[in-house]
C-alpha cells in the first residue's frame, strides 16, 4: 500500500480548523467595522439585563437603600396606581403598584427571547422555501414564488393581527413566536432563492454532480455552505423587526400576557390603558421605548457589518 | 408594442394569481382553523336568538362540506358579501367603507410628505456624499427606523397634547362635529391630522431618503455624469437634468413596495389617536370579535395593496422600455 499525504488523517479535527480560522477572520474583519462594534455593544448591555435582572435588581436596591430587590411582578397595593418617580421606585410603578425600573430589567429577557426565536422560525421556513425554488425551479418555483409574494405584499402588521386572531388559544409568548415567525419569512425566502440560483451555476456544483453527487448531498455540502453566511446577516436583520412586530402586538393587547411575562410591548401598552401619556407619566411611557428603539438599532447596525463582511459587493461602498 | 402587450398580460395573470391566493388565505384561515370554525362567521353571544343564528348557518352554508362552503364563500367575495358585522348589524364590507376617506386623507398627505421630504434628503446626502448633512441625516434616518410607530405617537401626544396643549390628542373632528366645507371645520380637521401625519412621515421618512441616496448614488457612477460633467454642465443641471431623472425609476419600485409597510404604521397611528379609520375599526373588530369585519378588512387591504403594485409595474414598464427585455 501506498500512503499518500493527500488523506488527511483527522477529518472532522480538520473541518474544524478551517471552521475555527474563519471564525476568526470574520472576527477581524467585524472589529474594524465601527458601525458593527457599536452594534454589538449596546447588545451585551441588553443581554447582561436579560441574563441577570435579579442581580441587576439587587445592585440597585442596594444604592437606593430599598427593603428588598424589586421584582417584575410585586403587585404592592400601598404604592397606589401609578405614582410618579420618587427615591424609592426611580422610574414610578404602574398601575398595579410594580417597580416601572425592575419590568423594564425583567422584560428585555421575554423581548429578546421572543425577537430571537422568531426570526430563528423565519430563517428555517424562509430557508427551505428559498433552496427548493431555487434548487429545483419549475412549477414549485413558480408556485413558492407566487405564495412568497403574497406575504411580502401584504401589510405585514394586518397580516400579523389576522394570524393572532385567528389562531386557537388566547395571547401568549409561544403564540406570537409563531405567528411573527410565519408573517415574516417571504424577504428571506426571495435572497435564499437568488444566492441559491447563483450558487448553482457554478463549476464545483457541476464537478460534484458529475462524479454522482445526489442532489441532497449537494444541498447539504455545496450550496447551503455558500448560502449560509448571508442567511446569517439577514437573520440578524429579522431579529431587529421581530422584536418590532412583537412589540406592536403586545401593545395591542395580543402579545404576552402583562400578568406573567413582561414585555416592553405591553409595558407600553399598561401605559396608554392606564393614561399615563395624560397623568404625566413621562417615564413609564419613554422607557420602554427607548429600550425597543435601541436594541432594533444594536441589531441594525450589526447586520449591517455582517451584510458588510459576506456581501463584498457592498464593501467598496 | 406586442412586446409590451405581451408582458402586461403575464404580470396581468401573475396579479390574477395571487389574487386567487389571497381570496383562498381568506378562506383558509377563517373557515378551517382549528376549534370551532363557526364563530367566525356566527356570534355566539347567547342573547342573540338562535333563529338568527340559523339563518347565518344557512346563508353561508356552514353546516355543508368544505368545497361547498368554498363555492358560496367564493360568490360571497365577488358580490363582496363577507357577512353581517356581528356589533352593528350591517353588511361587513359597508361598515368598512366608510373607514375608507379617512385613512386615504392620513396615509395620502403622509406618504405625500415622506416621498418629497424624503426624496430631497435622498439627493442632498448623495450629492454631498461623506459630508456632515450625509452623515447627520442617516443617522437621523436611522434613530426614527428603529422606533416603534406606535411609540412615537404615544410620545407625541405626551408632549404637544397634554404637555403643550398645541394639537388635540385625538380623533379626527372634535367631539359630535360633522365635516363640511367650512373655515372651521376644515380648520378642526387640519389640526387633528397635523399630529398623525407628522408621526408617519418620521417613521417612514428613512426609507425614502436612504433608497433615493442609493438609487443616486449607483447613477452618479454612470458613464453618462462623466459625460454630462465632461461636456462642462454645471453640477446642479447634472445632478437636475441627467441624475435624478434616471434615480427616479427604481424609486417608484420602491414606493409601490413600501405602501403595505406605511399601510402597516397607519393601523397603530389610526389606533393611538383613536383617528377613525380603516386600521382603528380593524383593530377594534379585533377587539370585539367581530370577526366578519376582520375579513372584509383584510381583504380590502389585500386587494388595494395588490392593485397598487400592479399599477406601479405598469406604469414602469411605461416609463422605462429596457424592462421589457429582462
Amino acid at each position: 500500500m501506498i500512503e499518500t499525504d493527500l488523506t488527511v488523517s483527522e477529518p472532522f479535527a480538520e473541518r474544524m480548523r478551517l471552521f475555527r480560522k474563519r471564525i476568526a477572520e470574520t472576527g477581524r474583519v467585524f472589529r474594524r467595522n465601527r458601525m458593527g462594534m457599536l452594534g454589538l455593544a449596546i447588545l451585551l448591555v441588553f443581554v447582561a439585563m436579560a441574563a441577570f435582572p435579579a442581580q441587576i435588581m439587587w445592585v440597585f436596591s442596594e444604592i437606593g437603600g430599598w427593603d428588598y430587590p424589586y421584582g417584575p411582578h410585586d403587585d404592592v397595593a400601598s404604592r397606589g396606581s401609578g405614582t410618579a418617580p420618587s427615591w424609592d421606585n426611580w422610574l414610578g410603578t404602574d398601575q398595579r403598584g410594580n417597580d416601572i425600573l425592575a419590568r423594564l430589567i425583567y422584560g428585555a429577557r421575554i423581548s429578546l427571547v421572543i425577537g430571537l426565536l422568531a426570526s430563528a422560525v423565519a430563517m428555517v421556513v424562509g430557508s427551505i422555501v428559498g433552496l427548493l425554488s431555487g434548487f429545483w425551479g419549475g412549477w414549485m418555483d413558480e408556485a413558492l414564488m407566487r405564495v412568497t409574494d403574497v406575504f411580502l405584499v401584504l401589510p405585514w402588521l394586518v397580516l400579523m393581527i389576522v394570524f393572532e386572531a385567528v389562531l386557537p388559544g388566547g395571547p401568549s409568548v409561544t403564540k406570537i413566536i409563531i405567528v411573527v415567525g410565519i408573517t415574516g419569512w417571504a424577504g428571506t425566502a426571495r435572497i435564499v432563492r437568488t444566492q441559491v440560483l447563483s450558487v448553482k451555476e457554478r463549476a464545483f456544483i457541476e464537478r460534484a454532480k458529475s462524479i454522482g453527487a445526489g442532489e441532497f448531498h449537494i444541498i447539504r455540502k455545496h450550496i447551503f455552505p455558500n448560502v449560509f453566511p448571508l442567511i446569517f446577516a439577514n437573520a440578524i436583520l429579522v431579529v431587529a423587526l421581530a422584536i418590532l412586530s412583537e412589540s406592536a402586538l403586545s401593545f395591542l393587547g395580543l402579545g404576552a400576557s402583562a400578568r406573567v411575562d413582561v414585555t416592553w410591548g405591553n409595558m407600553l401598552e399598561d401605559a396608554l390603558n392606564n393614561n399615563a401619556m395624560y397623568n404625566g407619566f413621562y417615564l413609564w411611557v419613554l422607557m420602554p421605548g427607548l429600550c425597543i428603539v435601541f436594541l432594533v438599532m444594536g441589531f441594525t447596525f450589526i447586520g449591517y457589518a455582517l451584510d458588510e463582511i459576506f456581501n463584498p459587493k457592498l464593501r467598496k461602498r | 408594442m406586442r412586446n409590451f402587450r405581451r408582458i402586461l398580460l403575464r404580470r396581468f395573470i401573475s396579479l390574477f394569481v395571487t389574487f386567487l391566493l389571497v381570496i383562498c388565505i381568506n378562506f383558509i384561515l377563517f373557515r378551517m382553523m382549528p376549534g370551532d370554525p363557526m364563530r367566525f362567521m356566527v356570534p355566539s353571544d347567547p342573547a342573540i336568538p338562535d333563529e338568527y343564528k340559523d339563518k347565518l348557518i344557512e346563508r353561508y352554508g356552514l353546516d355543508d362540506p368544505l368545497t361547498e362552503q368554498f363555492i358560496t364563500y367564493i360568490k360571497g367575495v365577488f358580490t363582496l358579501d363577507f357577512g353581517e358585522s356581528f356589533q352593528y348589524k350591517m353588511p361587513a364590507m359597508d361598515f368598512i367603507f366608510e373607514y375608507i376617506p379617512w385613512t386615504l386623507l392620513l396615509v395620502g398627505v403622509a406618504s405625500f410628505f415622506m416621498i418629497v421630504i424624503g426624496m430631497l434628503i435622498g439627493i442632498i446626502a448623495a450629492w454631498k456624499r461623506g459630508s456632515l448633512f450625509d452623515s447627520g441625516s442617516l443617522a437621523f434616518s436611522l434613530f426614527f427606523y428603529a422606533m416603534p410607530t406606535f411609540w412615537l405617537a404615544m410620545i407625541m401626544v405626551m408632549l404637544f397634547a397634554v404637555t403643550w396643549e398645541i394639537f388635540p390628542p385625538s380623533r379626527a373632528l372634535e367631539i359630535g362635529e360633522e365635516f363640511e366645507f367650512t373655515l372651521a371645520s376644515v380648520k378642526d380637521l387640519l389640526s387633528h391630522l397635523v399630529m398623525p401625519v407628522t408621526c408617519l412621515v418620521l417613521v417612514y421618512i428613512a426609507t425614502f431618503s436612504l433608497m433615493m441616496r442609493g438609487a443616486l448614488s449607483d447613477v452618479m457612477t454612470e458613464d453618462y455624469i462623466t459625460t454630462a460633467r465632461a461636456k462642462g454642465l454645471p453640477e446642479g443641471s447634472v445632478l437636475k437634468d441627467h441624475a435624478v431623472p434616471n434615480a427616479m425609476l427604481p424609486m417608484l419600485i420602491l414606493i409601490a413596495l413600501t405602501i403595505a409597510y406605511i399601510v402597516g404604521g397607519a393601523f397603530m397611528v389610526e389606533y393611538v389617536f383613536e383617528y377613525p379609520g380603516v386600521g382603528w375599526a380593524t383593530i377594534d373588530a379585533v377587539f370585539e370579535e367581530d370577526w366578519p369585519v376582520l375579513q372584509a378588512a383584510f381583504f380590502l387591504i389585500a386587494v388595494a395593496v395588490l392593485i397598487a403594485n400592479f399599477v406601479s409595474d405598469v406604469v414602469m414598464l411605461y416609463l422605462d422600455p429596457r424592462v421589457e427585455l429582462s
